[in-house]
């Protein structure tokens, strides 16, 4: 089983490194995931409260070839071959995305088969030819689910905006609240019970919703979630001039900020601090009994946010630790059919999981509302094949998107 | 309180009319500094969780009401018993005041300076001659600056301290520590009406510049 995945050229290399920047603020490593229809890079941070992923089509670039070698028991599935590579790496080839496009003719990125490098290689002016070949790690598909069109509060915004709104926060604020009504839009510095108000400066901005381009807000809300990972995503719209959307529910739950026009699509999924756990779910479905214990060790990565907020319960709700322990239910392969960034999957996938039992696709559907989720597959048949595409294809018959599900503890 | 629109303050006592507040810069400069734009600012002093300023901002936005920006600046309010640590020290008795020259200049001047030596030697005359000298094991340097001209100061006598007799060629010098000149000038981003500044011989130089509605004085001792 080989992989061959070639992209060449850019119709805009200052989006695509303006791109990596943005993803370089989640994590130290990111998912190079080619597939048919483009080029996704995802990245989540080690405390699995954010996540990034942009998609290009295959129409961002100036030509794009990707071929999946498959052998004939794959009844035709196509096959993603993520790999992972170290963002330090990538980021000095794409260092000044403004310089790029004045010095930098043509950008390739290709795979060879059975290569163990992906090679960018950058055409620059005056016969200059520049070749980064960046070791990766073959590792196991991420991808988060986020049910987007089931939030009940929607603000389009264009990026300067939100860009002049950050502006008056220090470099160094984390947290930063957003409070809404239907009335009115409130940006403030995050304080918790036990901040010391006599050394800590605060500052709050409050909007008109007239100032956004859409304002729908549903419920009341006030999400406090990081503002580091997001100046990313902001840089990286101002470069591409689309508007970003945000998405958010009740605190606790996941705040989206997404862009998407015609060649690409970008979602930054943050996990929000919830002010008190206030789940019920006190008693576990039994369908899950049997799942394997290992989330556990997963679960005590606690988030930063975790290690500040003494307020908040050391311990998970009884719900988190349930979805925890969904973790490795089924290892199967992603889908990887996507018309789109994995984050828009659907209600509609969910519930068409016609051979799981009716009790565990409702908990499935209920863990999509509360929390920020990524799927690790891991491959229960690891160890039998060395190829990674293999086991892959022999790992289930059902088509799941995510097998494995931890909740983001907040 | 001319400078602004409006100005209401009440101290402590009718006769003690003032207040005393300690504040770290940086945040009422960051503050200051969203506010370039706008329509209006307002400062107020407030008691929330404790003590702040209240900065309130009104930026223009895109639609008909504006943006309005808040940063609450915390403070410490200075007792009165304190309030003699921060009185403001008497114009001394100088011998010499001149008028600086262009404090760009000076500026790149003592930036450069720095770099080779931790004291500055401001000397001055009379007869408006300026030098800046430093002096290190390897090295001396002094800047020479001509034509700057003495302003007339009016003494309790009526008579200027130019015509108590003092040498016109002679200088008055002090030596003081650089990187606190060197922060003075960083500090002046618009230029004064007039800046010019006043040596006590080995004990002070004391710096004043004028903007409109503005004066900004500077004290700095002198060291052995």
């Amino acid at each position: 089983i080989y992989l061959k995945c070639i992209l060449c050229c850019f119709l805009s290399l200052p989006v695509f490194g303006r791109a990596i920047h943005a993803i370089a603020r989640i994590s130290d490593e990111f998912w190079f995931d080619p597939i048919e229809k483009g080029l996704a890079l995802r990245s989540v941070n080690s405390s699995r409260s954010a996540y990034a992923c942009v998609f290009f089509s295959s129409m961002f670039f100036q030509h794009y070839c990707w071929t999946a070698v498959s052998q004939p028991c794959q009844k035709g599935k196509q096959l993603s071959l993520p790999c992972k590579l170290i963002i330090k790496s990538v980021l000095p080839v794409f260092r000044c995305a403004n310089v790029l496009e004045r010095n930098v003719e043509k950008c390739s990125i290709y795979r060879n088969i059975n290569g163990r490098h992906i090679t960018f290689q950058l055409l620059c002016k005056h016969g200059v030819v520049k070749t980064y070949n960046l070791t990766f790690q073959e590792c196991d598909p991420l991808q988060a689910v986020f049910a987007k069109h089931l939030c009940p509060n929607v603000l389009k915004v264009h990026s300067r905006l939100l860009a002049d709104i950050m502006i008056h926060f220090p470099a160094s604020q984390e947290e930063v609240t957003l409070s809404v009504t239907p009335m009115k839009v409130c940006f403030k510095s995050y304080t918790e019970e036990d901040t010391d108000f006599s050394k800590t400066m605060l500052t709050e901005i409050q909007l008109n919703p007239k100032e956004f381009d859409y304002f729908q807000v549903g419920v009341d809300s006030e999400v406090t979630f990081c503002l580091k990972e997001l100046r990313g995503l902001i840089a990286f719209s101002e470069a591409t001039s689309v508007p970003i959307s945000i998405h958010f529910d009740i605190s606790g739950k996941p705040i989206a900020f997404s862009i998407e026009d015609m060649v690409l699509e970008a979602s930054f999924i943050l996990a929000t601090l919830s002010e008190a756990e206030k789940e019920t779910a006190s008693q576990q479905p039994s369908c899950f009994s049997e799942q394997q214990e290992s989330a556990e060790a997963i679960a005590s990565k606690k988030p930063p946010w975790y290690e500040n907020a003494p307020n908040m319960k050391p311990n998970m709700s009884p719900l988190a630790k349930q979805e925890l322990r969904n973790i490795a239910r089924v290892p199967s392969p992603v889908v990887t059919d996507r018309e789109g960034p994995a984050m828009a999957k659907d209600h509609a996938v969910l519930e068409g999981e016609a051979t799981e039992s009716h009790q565990k696709v409702r908990m499935q559907v209920v863990f999509t509302f509360h929390s920020l989720f990524f799927g690790a597959v891991s491959c229960k048949e690891k160890d039998a094949v060395s190829h990674p595409c293999h086991s892959l294809a022999t790992a289930s018959d059902t088509e799941e998107d995510f097998g494995n599900m931890q909740r983001s503890p907040v | 309180g001319n400078f602004f629109d409006e100005f209401q303050l009440e101290g402590v006592a009718a006769e003690h009319n003032e207040i005393y507040l300690e504040l770290v810069p940086e945040n009422l400069s960051r503050a200051l500094k969203t506010a370039q734009t706008a329509k209006t600012f307002k400062i107020k002093l407030t008691n929330k969780h404790c003590p702040c300023l209240r900065v309130a901002v009104e930026l223009p936005s895109l639609s008909s009401s504006s943006r309005i920006v808040t940063h609450d600046i915390p403070v410490g309010v200075i007792p009165r018993r304190l309030w003699n640590d921060f009185r403001e020290p008497s114009v001394p008795d100088f011998d010499v005041s001149i008028y600086l020259p262009a404090l760009k200049t000076m500026k790149s001047v003592v930036e450069r300076m720095k770099n080779l030596s931790n004291f500055i030697v401001i000397e001055a005359n009379l007869s408006g001659e300026m030098n800046l000298k430093i002096e290190t094991d390897l090295v001396c340097v002094t800047t020479h600056f001509k034509d700057l001209g003495n302003p007339p100061w009016a003494s309790e006598d009526g008579c200027q301290s130019s015509a108590r007799g003092r040498d016109l060629e002679s200088m008055a010098e002090a030596r003081i520590d650089i990187k606190k000149l060197q922060q003075l000038l960083a500090g002046q981003q618009v230029n004064p009406t007039k800046a010019l500044c006043n040596i006590v011989s080995q004990r002070v130089v004391h710096f004043v510049l004028l903007h409109e509605d503005v004066s900004l004085q500077y004290f700095i001792p002198a060291l052995a």
